[in-house]
């Protein structure tokens, strides 16, 4: 109601006629209102820098282990945060570890969302039989627990990156899948998706002009939390000893390395890497939660 | 609400079928086939063959899901490799264990969550919302394995409360008869729920406060703490069974971690103990039952949802 | 600036039950407050029935919610006082206010769906007031008295309802529980805001006839809050009208709807649509929009509306002044109310406090001046010429399946539409009305082309709609465009408002993109919206600029006919009148052809050359505007038109009236032979078990289905 113009301006008296800023910019404005989500960006962008600009600044012996240098406490020897059980240097192996997790995250969570999205706004796009049919099977993909497909799937092929990002994807999808599918049966039924039929218009303006523009705001909010899963569900996997073979590894196989040494008090080899997890998964999670913040304010009076 | 149910319970049957189906295609995706996984590593190729044609894997895809279908109703899952055991006498005993470990978890999380939430929702934008919501993304956060982790070098060794290792009871009551030893894998457990559930609680009261029948009841004169008790909290808790339903894969998967975390005897260890062992027929019988138990799981909530809410019940 | 002389009463009135006085409410959201109230003050003695009136946003449902502290989120009292009873509850503890709200004060609020406790049975939500005020009543006392209480609202089987849930009761029956649950500890006094709004004509009068009664029976207090001018002409002895955040005019009802002395009170009433002298005439509009209260105006806060307004109205706050007139009685006399009307005057002057009649304008309506226009019945006017058939329905039929999905069995199907056959004429506006659930939505949308009739045909300018290649079909929906009710959710909220016009540009390929705008451009003109608009997402504009648009819309393709669904029944009386207005301009200028679908008996009346009328699916009646208002032949017409609420006090007393009874029976069991005859009072064996025919009696063209139409041409209604 802010900004009522006068209904019965008289043609060509009309006020400055400004164009209003863009929704873009707007939903944008809320966001960076919100505290937690700044923090998240914030979060996201020093676990980037860590991971990938870390290396010039520290840099480390990541490929060849030496025992000799093996469980070294923190401090020791130049060694920031110690040394792993393989005799790697703590902070640098955080740092290859984290582009590991960042990358299959990433990849997995836009994989998932990308085919989830297409498949759920064909569900709900065609409704009826194909709709049904299509739901029943993402309700039996889901019936069984994620973990254990994992692992099962897991167990069956050796994982690589590029099969930990498809298994991942494979299961992940669904969550996507069932939210689109929910948005585009509502927007289906909008009026103003009506009154586009009403002119005439047909099916494939009303998912690419209307429907897909609408629930980009749910598509890219769940995306984040994919992310935050995808990152979740390879730290798992790790734990379960079913990660990438060394040398490479990630945040979840330095966590799980570390368990083995609970009784020896080797602290360092546990902490910085569950906290390193907790920090992504976080940030991303706070992420969305912003961006959900300002998709709905957006769409507000 | 009978449609509603009939409805509800040939959808139930529909995704049963699926999942038997998931687990079939898995079967068969194994390195050498279900031969293989039945025989173990150690069966020749003449064995394999052998035992193909005598089972009839050697003939089409439809004929052996229906064998395999007609296996399944006789209870026979194949035997498992490493334990010399049929995989349905290790899921019977096993089962009934995980689910103890998921209902204790349950009803701790929901005890905590909705008191919880609740809070979070009448200070809303206050620090404490604020404090309670950031500790509860945190939690989420958290990889339940790191959480166990945590609670074993806190409570079992920098002060040794309990012990970090589960009771190893034959039976449930032998289980709950070492109680101290219960405590940490079912709280690390319910952590990981307290968070999803006490955000869901907090965006149940906040919308259930909106609503006009809270002006109604206001305006009938009762107290904040009434309408909250009396009126909101019974809004709010009914989704929660439908959610609960929901959550049922997210719960066995919690179990899967716990239960290998702190060697609890159930379905999860089990399952751990075949992956590290590549035993392939406890891994998908694991895999079938968990499937139906979610599958039967969220079909109870969906009734209990439809008892509970009048809306749905008294629908003729 | 307190109007404190309002609270001296003088002697011998009672002393006022409540007293606002002075009252501030700020209503703070996330970026900006409100001043919602400044400097509100109210009288009412007990016993009476005070109205607050006024369009969306003037703040009359605020001073009913500050009453109980029931202030939305962000709202707070910044200053003034609330006395009831002796108490400031402006100031009262939340103990003290808990144990007046539903105690001395019971509240009714709009919407009996959501305002009820969805998972709580009736029985324990209209005894909680006993069991929280009464105290020492055990539950099963208050049980009992629940129970009488609904008795006594006027709730068949009582006994039975307590065990029910909200769902299982219609809208009308639902308002009952919450007036039994607001009345159940016997207040002193009622607030009830916007009580009827949501719910139809007939179920509305049966409302408010029993708020009266039970306000007689238990001798208490109202505060009725409405936008409503005809429910407030009828059901109060005073009147509060208010703009803006403040009191703009307060008198008893009969003298301010004879009288009206402030500038907007005047303007409000002219823009009714029953006060236009006929048909042929263009509604009186205010133009603008009330200020937006963000910041407190300056000086008279009508003053940028208003066509009486000087420097001194820009600069200087006009206060509640005494309406100075010699005897108020001999001024009624002059007006031209019935002659009845005399005695009930004095009894009304003698039952409202001696505030007597106050305004806050500095050019007020002079005195020797003609009161604004009566409600008058227009002359039968000469019908516009006829043009040929536009469109026509033919024995339509829509049914929808009551149960859906791939599982469930059927379990019957609702006849939304049963067997409707109607003509419109080219140039012409075709009026349908009828309540809600009646089938007049589902009729435009067949007619628009949303949905597929179950049977009969549609032939629009000759061709049956039905036989229709693709190619052709989409080449047609240019021709029969649609006007939807809630414009904000007819334009995507992701669209500029230029790209909105546009679409249907694009779609149909008409033009090059400089055409398109150039078209755009002239629309917009046309509706009377800046060109800049263009530029602006939908939710930027007023609830009326929105419908222009969506009027823009409709007729960017140029077409011949446009389905207008409800499209001013969510706009306030002033708005309605300029999109009413508008219509009729394009229409003029366009030759356009209408089919209006609306509830509202005045608007049709105003708008439309011909009427249908439909009652569960059925065209009862239809033919030319006058003939079927004046002499109608169905019961159910006369029975609606003897409902409406006209917004006058004075017609409302004269002739017999004899208002619907009983509730619109479910349109999945449609009663046999004539659906309207569980509710007439002329119903026969015949109606049972014989479809009527449909007849012409009175004149050509007026048709009527009904076994015994309404014979003997009675005196025009009001309306």
């Amino acid at each position: 109601m802010t900004t009522t113009t006068a209904p019965h301006t008289v043609p060509g008296h009309e006020e400055a006629a400004q164009a209003t800023p863009s929704l873009a910019r707007r939903t944008l404005q809320v966001f960076t209102g919100n505290k937690l989500a700044l923090t998240g960006v914030v979060l996201l962008v020093l676990l980037l820098a860590f991971s990938y600009l870390g290396p010039l600044l520290y840099d480390t012996e990541q490929t060849h282990t030496d025992l000799s240098q093996a469980n070294l406490s923190p401090g020791t020897d130049g060694h920031l945060l110690g040394t792993t059980d393989l005799g790697y240097d703590m902070v640098g192996r955080l740092m290859v570890a984290g582009r590991t997790s960042l990358e299959i995250g990433l990849a997995a969570g836009l994989l998932a969302t990308l085919f989830g999205t297409v498949y759920g706004a064909v569900s709900g796009y065609f409704g009826g039989w194909v709709d049904a049919a299509m739901m029943r099977i993402t309700d039996a993909a889901l019936a069984i627990p994620a973990m254990f497909l994992l692992v099962v799937v897991a167990a069956i092929i050796t994982p690589s990156k590029g099969v930990l990002i498809l298994i991942i994807a494979a299961v992940a999808w669904l969550s996507p899948a069932r939210l689109v599918r929910g948005e585009a049966l509502s927007l289906r039924n909008r009026e103003y998706v009506q009154a586009m039929r009403m002119m005439g218009g047909g099916g494939a303006r009303a998912v690419f002009k209307h429907i897909v523009p609408n629930a980009i705001g749910t598509v890219i909010v769940n995306c984040t939390f994919q992310i935050a899963d995808a990152i979740l569900y390879v730290s798992y996997l790790a734990f379960l000893g079913l990660s990438i073979p060394p040398p490479s590894a990630d945040w979840g196989s330095m966590l799980s390395a570390g368990i083995t040494y609970t009784q020896n008090g080797y602290w360092w080899l546990i902490f910085p890497p569950g906290i390193a997890i907790v920090l992504v998964v976080a940030a991303f999670n706070f992420i969305g939660d912003g961006l959900r913040d300002a998709f709905e304010v957006r769409l507000r009076k | 609400m009978t449609g509603f149910l009939v409805k509800r319970f040939l959808q139930a049957l529909v995704v049963l079928f699926l999942v038997s189906i998931i687990v079939f295609v898995l079967l068969h995706m194994l390195p050498g086939g279900p031969a293989r996984a039945i025989l173990g590593p150690k069966g020749t190729p003449q064995q394999i063959d052998q035992f193909n044609h005598q089972q009839g894997y050697d003939r089409s895809l439809p004929t052996q899901y229906f064998m395999y279908l007609k296996r399944l109703f006789t209870g026979d899952l194949g035997d498992s490799y490493k334990l010399n055991s049929p995989v349905f006498e290790l899921l019977k005993q096993r089962l009934p264990k995980t689910l103890l470990l998921t209902v204790l978890s349950t009803a701790l999380a929901v005890v905590i969550a909705v008191p919880l939430g609740l809070l979070q929702a009448v200070r809303r934008g206050k620090a404490s919302d604020y404090a309670l919501t950031g500790l509860a993304f945190l939690l989420y956060a958290t990889p339940v394995f790191f959480l166990g982790l945590i609670m074993i070098i806190l409570f079992a060794q920098v002060f040794p409360v309990f012990p970090a290792e589960a009771p190893q009871g034959e039976s449930i009551g032998e289980l709950l008869g070492d109680f101290t030893g219960l405590v940490l894998p079912v709280v690390t457990m319910a952590f990981g729920i307290v968070a999803m559930f006490s955000r869901y609680m907090r965006s149940a009261v906040l919308d259930n406060l909106t609503e006009e029948y809270v002006r109604t009841a206001m305006a009938k004169g009762q107290s904040s703490r009434r309408i909250l008790v009396r009126h909101v909290l019974r809004n709010a808790l009914i989704p929660l069974a439908t959610l609960l339903g929901l959550y049922l894969p997210t719960l066995f998967s919690g179990a899967l971690v716990v239960e290998s975390m702190f060697n609890y005897p159930g379905m999860g260890l089990l399952f751990w103990n075949a992956a590290q062992g590549s035993d392939f027929p406890v891994l998908l019988g694991v895999t079938l039952v968990v499937g139906i138990a979610t599958v039967l799981g969220s079909l109870l909530t969906d009734i209990l949802y439809a008892v509970l809410d009048p809306r749905i019940r008294s629908v003729a | 600036m307190t109007e404190l002389q309002l609270t001296d009463a003088g002697p011998g009135t009672p002393a006022p039950l409540l007293s606002i006085d002075d009252l501030h409410v700020d209503i703070a959201s996330r970026d900006r407050t409100v001043h919602a109230l400044d400097g509100v003050s109210l009288d009412l003695v007990p016993g009476e029935a005070l109205g607050i009136v006024g369009e969306s946003g003037c703040g009359k449902t605020m001073t009913a919610l500050s009453v109980l502290g029931l202030l939305p989120p962000g709202g707070t009292v910044t200053g003034g006082r609330i006395l009831f009873d002796g108490q400031d509850l402006a100031a009262a503890s939340a103990p003290t206010l808990q144990d007046v709200r539903g105690n001395t004060v019971g509240m009714v609020f709009q919407d009996p769906l959501t305002s009820l406790n969805p998972t709580m049975t009736i029985g324990a939500q209209v005894a909680e007031p006993l069991l929280l005020h009464r105290a020492g009543i055990g539950r099963k006392e208050a049980w009992a008295r629940a129970e009488e209480m609904l008795r006594l609202v006027g709730m068949p089987q009582p006994a039975e309802r307590m065990k029910n849930y909200p769902h299982q009761l219609s809208g009308g029956m639902r308002q009952r529980v919450a007036i039994a649950m607001a009345l159940v500890c016997e207040p002193k006094l009622l607030i009830a805001d916007e009580p009827t709004t949501a719910l139809d004509v007939t179920t509305q009068h049966q409302i408010l006839e029993l708020i009266d009664n039970l306000r007689q029976t238990l001798g208490m207090a109202m505060i009725l809050v409405t936008h409503d001018l005809g429910v407030i002409a009828n059901r109060v002895d005073r009147v509060a009208v208010m703009y803006a955040g403040k009191v703009a005019e307060q008198s008893d009802v009969r003298g301010l709807f004879a009288r009206p002395r402030h500038r907007y009170t005047e303007a409000l009433f002219a823009a009714l649509p029953e006060r236009a002298a006929d048909r042929g005439t263009e509604l009186h509009t205010i133009p603008g929009l009330p200020p937006s209260l963000t910041v407190r105006p300056t000086g008279c806060r009508f003053a940028p509306r208003c066509s009486f307004a000087t420097q001194e109205c820009r600069e200087r706050e006009p206060e509640l002044e005494l309406s100075v007139e010699p005897s108020v009685e001999p001024e009624w006399g002059l007006v031209g109310a019935a002659p009845a009307a005399a005695g009930q005057d004095a009894e009304a002057a003698k039952a409202s406090p001696p505030s007597g009649h106050r305004f806050a304008c500095f050019h007020p309506v002079p005195y020797g001046d003609a009161p604004a226009e009566q409600v008058v019945t227009p002359p039968p006017a000469t019908a516009t010429e006829p043009g040929e058939v536009l469109l026509e329905l033919d024995a339509l039929v829509k049914e929808f399946p009551l149960s859906g999905g791939p599982f469930a069995r059927r379990r019957g199907t609702v006849s939304a539409v049963g067997g409707v056959s109607l003509s419109v004429r080219r140039g012409e506006t075709y009026g349908m009305v009828g309540e809600s659930g009646c089938g007049k939505t589902t009729l435009g949308r067949i007619v628009a082309g949303l949905e597929e009739p179950t049977a009969g045909t549609v032939r629009f300018d000759g061709r049956d709609l039905s036989g229709l290649s693709r190619a052709e079909r989409r080449a047609h929906r240019r021709r029969i465009q649609l006007m939807f009710q809630d414009s904000t959710a007819a334009m995507d909220p992701r669209m500029r408002v230029g790209e909105i016009l546009r679409e249907p540009l694009v779609i149909q390929g008409v033009g090059s993109r400089a055409e398109r705008e150039r078209l755009t451009a002239e629309l917009l003109d046309a509706v009377g919206l800046p060109r800049g608009a263009v530029h602006r997402y939908p939710h930027e504009f007023s609830g009326g600029q929105r419908q222009r648009l969506g009027l823009a819309r409709a007729l960017t393709l140029a077409p011949d006919l446009v389905v207008a669904d409800e499209p001013v029944s969510a706009l306030d009386v002033s708005v309605q009148a300029q999109i009413l207005n508008l219509m009729r301009e394009l229409q003029r200028e366009r030759g356009l052809t209408y089919l209006f679908i609306s509830h509202d008996l005045a608007v049709i009346r105003h708008l439309a050359d011909t009427v249908g009328v439909m009652y569960l699916g059925r065209l009862v009646e239809s033919g030319p505007a006058e003939q079927v208002y004046a002499h109608p032949l169905h019961p159910y017409t006369r029975g609606l038109l003897d409902t409406v609420n006209v917004p006058d006090p004075a017609a409302a007393s004269g002739g017999e009236r004899e208002p619907l009874r009983g509730e619109t029976p479910s349109a999945a069991q449609p009663p046999s032979g004539c659906r309207f005859r569980t509710r007439c009072p002329f119903a026969a064996e015949v109606c049972a078990t014989t479809e009527p025919p449909v007849s012409t009696p009175n004149a050509a063209g007026h048709q009527v289905a009904c076994h015994f139409p309404l014979a003997a041409p009675r005196l025009a209604s009001a309306v």
